[in-house]
């Protein structure tokens, strides 16, 4: 199988799913319990992280959407602090940073496969409504979970070259 | 003076959390928020050991340690890198910049105490 080929051929859905599950377990002693597919959730305010990922082979982008009040308490789990104290600069700070390490993990992944590429810096986006839509060509997966019964989701955009 | 620790990472929340795991012990951490700093820093407190990360802005993790090597006074310092990519190639490639080693995001606070101890000496604080 050419390189390209394996890279093609990986279970997008699996990996993410595990790697969600790693590092929520990790770093803020959570479960992230995986649902059945289904539309993005309304959260009501909600707040997004995103990683860009590139290469010679491969492109694309995470997304991590959350309520803000689930981004609060991942951010108080992490950051072991009560709530009053937790300014949005430090919950977009956990939001990023939970971001970064689920596209690392997914990097490697597509890395191992022959489908190396760099990452960027976590970016934030915070609003009531909006829609993140991919170009034509890329490839859209959608997960969706619940983390202390609260809805969360993982995007991913991503084009093989 | 306990042992210094420079903690070089642009998330505040790795940087709370580096700080946190070693504030049972008689260390001393100072922080910088990008590889630029990161050398300006490393200059001024000579810490023992830095811990650093790799996907920074202003200067990346790779650069800050490529001119630390460079550097007559700082290329001794011990270097643990912070990465959130574990990919074979990723490690690879840190190992041949000569860092101490490596870390993989998410990690738990002990294994981050437990490697830094293996390279510099750890006193826990006295309880008075």
């Amino acid at each position: 199988m050419t390189a390209m080929n394996q890279a093609k051929s990986l279970d997008i859905r699996q990996l993410l799913t595990g790697h969600i599950a790693d590092v929520f377990h990790t770093m803020l002693s959570l479960d992230a319990i995986p649902q059945p597919k289904g539309p993005l959730p309304n959260f009501g305010e909600r707040i997004t992280g995103s990683v860009g990922f590139g290469g010679d082979r491969v492109n694309g982008a995470m997304y991590v959407h959350l309520s803000i009040g689930l981004a609060e308490e991942l951010a108080c789990a992490m950051l072991k602090s009560a709530a009053p104290q937790i300014s949005d600069t430090e919950i977009n700070d956990v939001v990023g940073e939970i971001t970064n390490i689920l596209t690392g993990q997914f990097k490697s992944s597509l890395s191992d496969a022959g489908a190396g590429c760099a990452m960027s810096t976590p970016a934030i986006i915070r609003g009531l409504s909006y829609q993140i839509e991919p170009p034509p060509g890329v490839r859209r997966e959608l997960l969706l979970f619940h983390c202390r019964a609260k809805p969360m989701a993982v995007e991913v955009h991503i084009k093989f070259n | 003076m306990g042992t210094r620790i420079l903690s070089v990472d642009d998330s505040h929340t790795i940087r709370l959390i580096v700080s946190r795991a070693f504030r049972d012990y008689d260390c001393q951490i100072c922080e910088a928020a990008n590889g630029e700093e990161g050398l300006a820093v490393a200059a001024r407190e000579k810490p023992d050991l830095i811990l650093l990360d790799v996907t920074m802005p202003v200067m990346d993790g790779v650069t800050m340690l490529t001119l630390l090597k460079a550097d007559p006074v700082l290329k001794s310092i011990p270097v643990i890198m912070l990465t959130a990519e574990s990919g074979r190639e990723n490690v690879l490639a840190i190992a041949r910049l000569g860092v101490r080693d490596y870390l993989v995001k998410p990690f738990k606070e002990e294994l981050l105490v437990q490697k830094v101890g293996h390279i510099v000496p750890l006193q826990k604080k006295v309880v008075a």
